[in-house]
């Protein structure tokens, strides 16, 4: 057993649950109790089978009013047994619920708070993972094994102190043949455990990567009839997998089976004694009732040992749970400024900005220094991979700069509160994201003091007005509902409406490159036009037409900015800009026809 | 044991396997009657100092001897169960994977169409586990535990009827409670499950739009949303414990209340003679005993409703219809053919009456507003779907009668996704074409204006690809998709026109490889900018799912049309400025 690892996850998991403290008190007392009750029906055996050896063989002197309230105490000992045993598990079930439900509360509150750039990168299966896998193990830890943990603890306990009322002797035996059960066991857990169970993860992870795979890669697959081929490569996966689990369960099979044998088999170890001590004997009577007790009491201690077993295995599993919500819990929140600052203005000022995504990683920026002026349009344009899509990252503070530092007015955005921050920048991405809310709840995002009318201005100068007003509840309309969904385009036009209502004096701009119908793209423009009106505009240029009349031009390349300047200026020049500019021209006279074929 | 296995997925788990780890689980629960058998002895010896006999101590070491035999028996048995059982239940799960895998496989390419396949797949993966878990702890055991209580209780009851009875009678009870309760825990279960179901779509939706929502005031909103469904998961789990725990409860308590009625019935037996101590003490011995497995059965048999409910989707999956298809292609007329297609989706009426030939050697464009039916006509040529109405063929053949496999070597595909593996560059390339050398594979990647990113690439073609080649950019990755196309030299290529846009910067290295690609093709494109397609041979106008103009360009802006109307517009779109 993985000793060392799965103890500080252990108790780790319970100062996660240490707010239900009292109802995990409660459930191990009601599990002690449970386990007490347990062994009461044995020692009713016990008091029968005294009574009836007593006036052996002569029955009919059997005394069956004591004897019928020793079955009475079996059965009232029996229901207080299961009662409690269900009060404990209830009790380990609300506190495991309660946990659970606190711990998603604060895992998604931190994850609020934490930079976006991690959203970005970890994607949200990482964070799925810890609400529905590794959150649902601990809740199964708490509510199924602990009282489980709680009632096998116990139980060799009680059995300690039953050795001494009865007879030691064989109380010691049956306490041997226990210890020797659980060695084997343990010893063949401690061999191999902790690097069986890193291996065992790792197997599980890689038939999970590969069906992801196959299923994700599936359309391409069978558009180059490949099927068999992938399938194949699944199917290798799967072999793998399950060959590996089969080998591990496998590794226990004789001590698992030992212990089986042994527990079901105490009686042996307690009858060499028995003969010894009865060969010895002068009161045969009393000596035949312990005896008699031990052989009929042992069988017990095997039920309750064997939920010990499963308790250590899935104590294994919840370490890893433990850990990966703790790596998620771990990533630093962003420091959070609370004094307000005075923003002069609303232009947006680079000054020797590096900036790289991992700590040793390339630098994504290198000594980045420009001046967006307010209420002016910049554009960036170069190559993917430029540094484009860093720079618009860096201002709404997705990250924070390695080098150098981003004023707004004047202001270091790191010393702005995220509200002051997103009250001063707004963006328009490529990929829009609806919700499936109401389209009203789309555009305005929260802000609960829009009136109706602001509402409809804002469509209808980012033209959705037009196609809200078809929908069946107009703005009221929820989306993803009985089969609603939005066209790219008209998706494009709903989140410059957003960009409206929000007004902030500064925009960031992912020109769009997906494609949308003439009539949609037209729209589009439109919108955008009216939403740029008066605002410091930083724009991912990627037709350079558009962007012919920028008040300036940045020119990136491999994290560096090349060039700086008004279009004609950079033609004239003709540096990298005015190639990018001949080569956007070139593109612009093809089109397909036979004739082009050679 | 016929009424459980209804409640497991038969099609999933073979019958035989079971059969066999419900054996020797069975052998394993009899063999554990062999300490009882020997405690049985042991008492009967015990007790003959008072009832005036001679005890033999000698006797009694001749039992722990066999009593020790009986250990051993009992290890080997356990053991060859243990393997059993968990041989049993990995090869059921790799059974079931590999035929999931297998129908998944056969699926039209109408089922992968979806927003969520990874969220899909894992969910599947969840399933395969789920059951092979029930394999292993559940379904044996339960059926082997019935079986051996049967057993003995049969056999006790050649001992002693009354007795047996005794120790039985409530057994039925608490199945029935069970049994009369399923449906109210089908419901709890079904409720817990879409409660959970809820929590993840809007943690999901939380993630997805965390960019809108921290840049918003939206987090305090979206956080209650959030917040009331997790609150939702915690409330049905409460209920579902509350009222799985009170039946099991309920069950347990009578069940075990057997031992307290042995003691009962025996000694009104004894004490009328009727029965003799030995006999009443072996039942007391038993009774001790023999609840344990069976309130281990009864204890999981919530389980097994909650898995058929969490498993349907995998079962949806298995039940639904595959593509068929047997006939091959057989003519080199590579031309495509509609004849008043009309497809709908979901009961939304996608495509009308569509009739045209795309012949081959030719540019067909397809031209229209979003949502008009350009690519739904694509998807049903190369039979991603089925129509309803109507015959799509390829040269003289019904496509509804070709296997799609074997359909899918006629056509290359370009479009705006790009998937590519977890694999080096060069096996990216190679699925065009599986047996291709590697000079193929260069000289496909040299016409794609690939070589010049592959070679600035640290291993070049032998690079590894992230998952889903996340280190190349746009242009790149479409490229890579066109070198994959060159290399598969399909007679037919289906092109999205937007793809040659991707990249802006190196929109022209796309251009050629797409020129490259069409030569001598039948070609049918989804197109975008009107210009590029101005000279195709054959321009189809869609809107709302029906052809409404067909012609050149020429023919089409000689008119008044809608082409004509969509390609001014553009004209304008295109002199805009920021």
């Amino acid at each position: 057993m993985e000793d060392k690892k799965s103890k500080p996850a252990l108790s780790r998991l319970f100062e996660l649950a240490a707010s239900h403290k009292v109802l995990l008190l409660l459930s191990g007392i009601f599990a002690t109790v449970a386990t007490i009750a347990s062994f009461i029906p044995y020692l009713a055996i016990y008091l029968i089978i005294g009574e009836i050896i007593d006036v052996y063989p002569e029955f009919q002197n059997i005394n069956t009013q004591v004897i019928l309230s020793y079955a009475l105490l079996a059965l009232l000992a029996v229901a207080a047994d299961v009662l409690f045993y269900f009060l404990a598990s209830l009790s380990a079930h609300l506190a495991a619920f309660g946990t659970t439900f606190e711990l998603k509360q604060s895992f998604i509150k931190h994850i609020t708070r934490i930079p976006l750039g991690f959203h970005l990168n970890l994607g949200s299966g990482r964070f799925q993972k810890v609400l529905k896998q590794d959150l649902d193990q601990m809740e199964q830890f708490i509510a199924h094994n602990y009282p489980d943990i709680v009632a096998s603890s116990v139980a060799p306990l009680l059995l300690f102190i039953l050795l001494f009322i009865f007879d030691w002797r064989f109380g010691l035996a049956a306490f041997i043949a226990v210890v020797l059960a659980f060695g084997i066991q343990l010893a063949a857990m401690g061999a191999s455990g902790s690097e069986l169970m890193s291996k065992l993860q790792k197997n599980s992870a890689d038939l999970t990567a590969s069906t992801v795979e196959y299923v994700r890669a599936m359309p391409v697959i069978k558009s180059f009839g490949q099927t068999a081929r992938s399938f194949r490569q699944l199917a290798d996966a799967i072999h793998n997998y399950s060959d590996f689990m089969l080998r591990y369960a496998l590794k226990w099979k004789n001590s698992t089976a030992a212990f089986i044998a042994l527990i079901n088999n105490i009686y042996l170890f307690i009858l060499p004694v028995g003969i010894y001590i009865g060969r010895r004997s002068t009161d045969y009577r009393s000596f035949l009732r312990n005896f008699l007790f031990y052989l009929l009491f042992t069988p017990a201690i095997a039920s309750i040992l064997h939920k010990f077993l499963y308790v250590m295995s899935s104590s294994m599993r919840v370490s890893g749970a433990v850990q990966s919500f703790d790596t998620i819990l771990a990533l630093p929140e962003f420091p959070q400024h609370c004094a307000h600052q005075r923003i002069s203005d609303s232009s947006v000022k680079f000054e020797h900005v590096s900036f790289s995504y991992s700590k040793d990683g390339p630098a994504a920026l290198s000594d980045i220094s420009f001046t967006a002026p307010a209420g002016k349009l910049t554009a960036i344009v170069g190559p993917s991979g430029g540094g484009k899509s860093s720079i618009a990252h860096l201002i709404p503070r997705f990250w924070d700069v390695s080098k150098g530092r981003i004023l707004i007015g004047d202001v270091d955005v790191r010393e702005m509160t995220e509200k002051e921050l997103m009250q001063q920048v707004s963006f328009v991405f490529q990929d829009v994201y609806l919700f499936n809310r109401s389209i009203r709840e789309n555009i305005c995002l929260g802000s609960t003091d829009v009136s109706d009318a602001e509402l409809i201005a804002a469509s209808q100068a980012a033209c959705c007005h037009e196609f809200i007003s078809k929908l069946p509840n107009a703005y009221d309309t929820v989306l993803g509902e009985s089969g609603i969904h939005l066209s790219g385009g008209e998706a494009q036009r709903l989140s410059i409406a957003r960009a409206m209502i929000r007004n902030t004096p500064i925009l960031v701009l992912d020109e769009a490159t997906a494609f949308a119908d003439p009539e949609n793209e037209r729209l589009i423009q439109t919108g955008l036009r009216s939403l740029m009106e008066g605002k410091t505009v930083i724009v991912i240029a990627h037709r350079l037409s558009t962007i012919k009349e920028a008040e300036q031009i940045l020119v990136m390349n491999e994290g560096r900015l090349l060039e700086a300047g008004y279009h004609d200026s950079l033609l004239e020049s003709g540096q990298v800009y005015a190639r990018l500019w001949k080569r956007y021209q070139d593109s612009l006279k093809w089109g397909m026809r036979k004739e082009s074929f050679s | 044991m016929s009424r459980c296995r209804s409640l497991i997925p038969t099609n999933l788990i073979s019958a035989k396997g079971l059969t066999q780890a419900a054996v020797s689980c069975f052998l394993t629960s009899l063999s554990l009657m062999i300490p009882f058998a020997i405690s049985i002895q042991i008492f009967r010896e015990l007790l003959k100092p008072i009832t005036g006999s001679d005890i033999s101590w000698t006797r009694l070491w001749i039992y722990f001897a066999v009593g020790i035999a009986g250990l051993l028996i009992n290890f080997l048995f356990s053991r060859y169960d243990y393997q059993k059982t968990y041989i049993f239940s990995y090869t059921e799960a790799k059974h079931t994977r590999l035929k999931v895998a297998e129908q998944m496989r056969k699926m039209p390419m109408s089922f992968f169409n979806i927003k969520n396949l990874n969220e899909l797949s894992e969910n599947i993966m969840d399933d395969c586990t789920n059951i092979e878990t029930a394999s292993a702890n559940i379904l044996p055991q339960l059926i082997a535990n019935l079986a051996a209580s049967l057993f003995i209780c049969i056999a006790l009851s050649f001992w002693d009827w009354r007795m047996a009875l005794a120790l039985f009678i409530m057994l039925p009870i608490s199945l029935l409670i069970f049994w009369l309760s399923r449906k109210l825990q089908t419901k709890l279960f079904a409720k817990h499950i879409s409660s959970k179901l809820e929590a993840g779509k809007q943690s999901q939706e939380y993630f997805e739009g965390i960019k809108v929502i921290r840049s918003s005031d939206l987090d305090a909103n979206s956080l209650k949303h959030l917040l009331a469904a997790f609150d939702a998961v915690r409330r049905t789990s409460i209920q579902v414990e509350l009222t799985s725990g009170t039946l099991l409860s309920l069950s347990v308590i009578l069940l075990r209340s057997g031992i307290a009625i042995v003691a009962y019935v025996g000694i009104q037996l004894l004490s009328a003679g009727q029965i003799d101590f030995l006999l009443f003490l072996t039942f007391l011995l038993i009774a001790s005993r023999i609840y344990g497995p069976l309130l281990t059965v009864l204890s999981l048999l919530p389980d097994l409703l909650y898995l058929r409910i969490s498993t349907q989707r995998l079962q949806e999956l298995m039940d639904g219809e595959v593509m068929g298809g047997t006939q091959a292609v057989t003519s080199d007329d590579q031309a495509i053919s509609f004849e008043n297609v009309s497809f709908a989706y979901a009961q939304e009426p996608v495509l009308s009456n569509i009739s045209f030939v795309a012949k081959k050697g030719e540019i067909t464009a397809l031209v229209g507003p979003s949502g008009s039916g350009k690519s739904s006509i694509v998807k049903l040529a190369a039979r991603f779907w089925d129509v309803d109405t109507g015959v799509v063929r390829l040269g003289q053949v019904d496509v509804k009668n070709v296997d799609p496999e074997e359909l899918m070597r006629h056509f290359a595909f370009v479009f705006q996704d790009v998937i590519l593996f977890n694999d080096t560059i060069e096996n990216n390339i190679r699925i065009g074409k599986s047996d291709a050398s590697t000079d193929e594979i260069r000289a496909a990647a040299e016409a794609a204006g690939c070589s010049q990113f592959i070679n600035q690439l640290p291993d070049a073609y032998q690079t590894m690809l992230g998952e889903n080649g996340a280190t190349l950019s746009g242009g790149e990755r479409q490229r890579l998709s066109i070198a994959r196309a060159l290399l598969k030299d399909a007679p037919i290529v289906i092109l999205d026109e937007a793809t040659a846009a991707l990249d802006p910067e190196n929109e022209v290295y796309v251009q050629r490889a797409i020129s490259k690609l069409l030569a001598g093709k039948t070609v049918l494109v989804i197109a975008h900018r009107l210009r590029t397609i101005v000279d195709a041979d054959h321009i189809i106008v869609l809107d709302e799912g029906k052809i409404v103009e067909e012609g050149t360009s020429q023919q089409l802006l000689a008119k008044d049309t809608l082409f004509k109307r969509l390609y001014q517009t553009q004209q304008d779109n295109c002199s805009w400025r920021l």
